[in-house]
């Protein structure tokens, strides 16, 4: 039944950002016939720096339909909304319901802290996991509607990577909210980092192993190859802050 | 021990910090009573029983309930099996309908009583299908009550269970509990800053005051051996030093010495006739004047 508690204290939060990531697909995928006849205006906008070199790029890229749904969505929508819907799912927890007084009676059940903390991530992590698959599928399933096709095979290792980069910020704000006794610091710390790594990305260069590009699965979209390096130091680093989550609501005292 | 104590401490200690909440507690709580715990607000009453269902650990000391190691994460794991539980504020989960967290509460215990859920659900009215946030203070405590009585538990920890109540739903709450307790042989441990109704149902009590016990024994106990002497003398009244046990306190005013004992009058009286009293009156007193008396020679 902690499983049940756990789907209807995130349901809300979980539902809505499925069903942004699977409009954000459809907008996608049906905008490319669009895209396609204004690719011939891009080369004739003047824009220097990262940006102008970002459009560039862009322009490049939206010539062929797989680097279109890579760099104009998978690269925007599921990496970055994917990012802030993995905060979202893992902030609060018992901590925050402690502030209301309904943690002490999940305290009271004949549950030990470790389940509580190990249902709840893992009913975060299943949706997470539902929100990087589902949308990703659309485009495949979607595709032939705009004259295009594209691999399920294709869409099932972006999925992989955004749900494991992904979980990185998940376990970032469970283990934030075990530390902070409200929903919001959680939250807004996990995407301050997010935003930190995003902009240290931008001066790096965009480095092959940033937190970002793994999400994009940007090296299996560029070279076919799975960047495994970065995918199982994302799981290190979440199966590392979710035993930080562990120790940590172990010893609190409420 | 764990067949006679439902729950002991011993000397058990506290401290969020600095400050101390439990400062040295002793209890035994004897297994099949209704033991009334009281104290002012902050005398550390929740804290004690936070640290009994596992909640808070100990700073020191030991605390045990059915025998078992109340800090340690496994037994307190079967403490709560064995344990039902209403809390102050009795808050739940707002987002749940009655009958949700009736099904949701139901699935953690083997012993759950359907039976016992049909009959209070009947007597307390419940709304089945109406959320947890919509509920009145009373119906969600007697929600509270009927997810902890229903849990076919072998100790009840009632943590200010009547507060914010109306005395109509007050007296009811009380009578469903002492008619659960009479049917089922289950222990409570009340805790409370409700004198009467400590002293309408309980038959142990325990006094605590800035985390220490203060008074502890069987209600029928203390009724009989606390005892207030009052004497009265001609002028005004003597400085004396009782060797009698059991002398908590003594108050001078004016001509009047005024003694409460807590083992019977007799000797007092004896050393008292030596002061040449010109009267002696000797009152048995109630609880509240026990609590009052020995919470406030604390202070």
């Amino acid at each position: 039944m902690l499983w049940y508690k756990a789907w209807l204290e995130t349901r809300w939060q979980f539902l809505i950002g499925l069903a942004l990531l699977m409009l954000s697909a459809c907008g996608g995928v049906l905008a490319y016939p669009q895209v396609v006849k204004l690719l011939p205006l891009v080369p004739s906008a003047d824009v220097g720096g990262l940006i102008g070199q970002r459009i560039r790029e862009g322009a490049e890229l939206m010539r062929d339909y797989r680097g279109y749904v890579w760099s104009q969505w998978i690269r925007e929508g599921p990496t970055q909304m994917g990012t802030l819907l993995a905060a979202i799912l893992g902030s609060g927890g018992l901590l925050a319901q402690a502030s209301g007084g309904a943690a002490v009676f999940t305290l009271s059940l004949p549950a030990s802290r470790n389940r509580l903390l190990g249902v709840r991530a893992a009913t975060g992590l299943g949706e997470l996991f539902t929100i990087a698959v589902v949308p990703m599928l659309l485009v495949p399933m979607l595709s032939p509607a705009v004259g295009e096709s594209y691999g399920v095979g294709d869409a099932l290792v972006h999925a992989a990577c955004v749900f494991i980069a992904g979980a990185v910020f998940f376990s970032l704000a469970i283990l934030l909210s075990t530390v902070f006794g409200d929903l919001w610091r959680p939250l807004l710390i996990t995407c301050a980092v997010a935003v930190l790594v995003g902009l240290a990305d931008a001066a790096l260069g965009e480095p092959k192993y940033s937190l970002f590009s793994v999400m994009s699965g940007e090296s299996y979209f560029r070279a076919g190859a799975l960047p495994w390096g970065g995918l199982l130091a994302s799981v290190a680093l979440s199966a590392a802050m979710l035993y930080g989550a562990s120790v940590n609501i172990a010893r609190h005292d409420f | 021990m764990s067949d006679l104590w439902a729950i002991e401490t011993a000397d058990l200690r506290k401290a969020y910090g600095p400050i101390e909440a439990v400062r040295g507690l002793n209890l035994q709580v004897p297994t099949g009573s209704i033991y009334g715990f009281l104290g002012r607000n902050g005398a550390g009453k929740t804290t004690t029983i936070k640290v009994l269902l596992g909640m808070a650990r100990p700073s020191a000391g030991r605390a045990t309930v059915f025998g078992l190691a109340a800090d340690a994460p496994q037994a307190s794991v079967d403490i709560r099996r064995r344990t039902g539980f209403v809390s102050e504020d009795k808050e739940l989960y707002d987002y749940m309908t009655v009958e949700q967290i009736i099904r949701f509460t139901a699935a953690f215990y083997p012993r759950w009583r359907a039976d016992l859920e049909q009959r209070y659900r009947k007597a307390f009215e419940l709304p089945l299908d109406r959320k947890v946030k919509a509920l009145s203070r009373g119906t969600r405590t007697k929600l509270a009550l009927l997810l902890t009585l229903c849990r076919g538990a072998e100790l009840l920890i009632l943590d200010e269970p009547t507060s914010g109540l109306d005395p109509a739903v007050t007296e009811e709450v009380l009578q469903a509990l002492v008619a659960h307790v009479a049917r089922e042989e289950t222990t409570v441990f009340l805790s409370s800053h409700q004198i009467a109704e400590v002293d309408q149902i309980a038959d142990h009590v325990a006094i605590i005051h800035r985390g220490q016990t203060v008074v502890t024994g069987a209600l029928d106990d203390l009724r009989e051996h606390f005892r207030r002497i009052q004497l009265v003398f001609d002028g005004d009244a003597p400085e004396p030093s009782f060797r009698a046990p059991g002398v908590e306190r003594v108050l001078r005013k004016g001509r009047v010495l005024t003694v409460l004992s807590s083992a019977g009058s007799k000797q007092i009286v004896d050393e008292a006739q030596a002061l040449r009293p010109v009267s002696v009156d000797v009152v048995p007193v109630t609880l509240k004047e026990i609590f009052l008396e020995t919470v406030a020679s604390e202070d």
